[in-house]
């Protein structure tokens, strides 16, 4: 495998992060939302990962891969699983979204926790971009040798 | 063994192959940090090297791929451990840039004898 398909397995985890990134700011800003279009409140989302082999292009890439390269796998994200945990329910009977009793469903997120999600998306992140410099440093090494 | 197959310029070009399969390797625990299941894995660096030494390393196949062993497992089963990678991306890209700067100096040698040592 050439250097520059290592680029697109970081690269590949880059995007997986940010979208994790994302998710988790959705989770943050709806902490609050007791109406969604599909009625009740917001579910919160969960990110799922899985690692998937990087493909060949060809037969003949197939044949001449190395042990390493077969070993190669990127990152996608395979799901975005909804979170079962029951909503929060608060007697609020003046609220729009109350039931009958009187109670309003809030959805089920904890803040402190998704925070501590947003940095890890935020830390991984920045050790894939480490990881791009490094290859594009041995690229630019391996130039070298030409001049 | 044509003139310009010196055992040093196999020895370089096979370190560099290794080299960048491992460069996949950690790049791929990287970034499968956050994957859950996922084991770390690295090539078998000093055992390929020392095949490369006794000269077996002609023969087409491709180095060992194992998981790291010893490795601390969190409760979802991925065992990447970042301080390990990010040092291994260190070392890798350093070795990486020796090995290069000696094979430049091996052509430069070349281009010396080509050119009467003007």
């Amino acid at each position: 495998m050439n250097l520059f398909r290592v680029l697109e397995i970081s690269g590949s985890a880059l995007l997986a992060e940010r979208i994790r990134a994302e998710v988790t700011a959705a989770n943050l800003a709806n902490v609050e939302t007791t109406k969604t279009e599909n009625g009740g409140p917001y579910q919160r989302m969960n990110v799922v990962f899985g690692a998937r082999p990087v493909g060949f292009h060809s037969f003949n890439g197939m044949m001449l891969a190395s042990l390493a390269d077969l070993h190669a796998e990127d990152v996608r994200v395979v799901g975005l699983a909804p979170d079962t945990t029951p909503p929060i329910r608060r007697y609020e009977p003046g609220h729009p979204d109350a039931d009958k009793d009187g109670y309003v469903s809030y959805p089920a997120i904890n803040p402190a926790e998704e925070m501590v999600n947003l940095m890890g998306a935020a830390r991984a992140y920045e050790m894939n971009a480490s990881a791009v410099a490094s290859t594009k440093n041995m690229i630019q090494a391996a130039i070298t040798i030409l001049s | 063994m044509s003139w310009l197959q010196t055992p040093n310029l196999i020895m370089l070009q096979r370190f560099l192959d290794v080299d960048a399969m491992r460069q996949t390797l950690v790049t791929t625990n990287v970034a499968n940090v956050d994957t859950p299941g996922y084991h770390t894995r690295d090539v078998d660096f000093r055992g390929e090297m020392m095949r490369a030494m006794n000269g077996q390393a002609d023969d087409g196949t491709s180095p060992f791929v194992m998981p790291v062993r010893g490795l601390l497992a969190r409760p979802d089963g991925n065992n990447v451990n970042l301080e390990r990678e990010s040092m291994l991306l260190a070392e890798v890209q350093l070795q990486f840039k020796t090995a290069t700067s000696i094979l430049h100096t091996e052509f430069l040698q070349i281009h010396t004898a080509i050119h009467e040592g003007q």
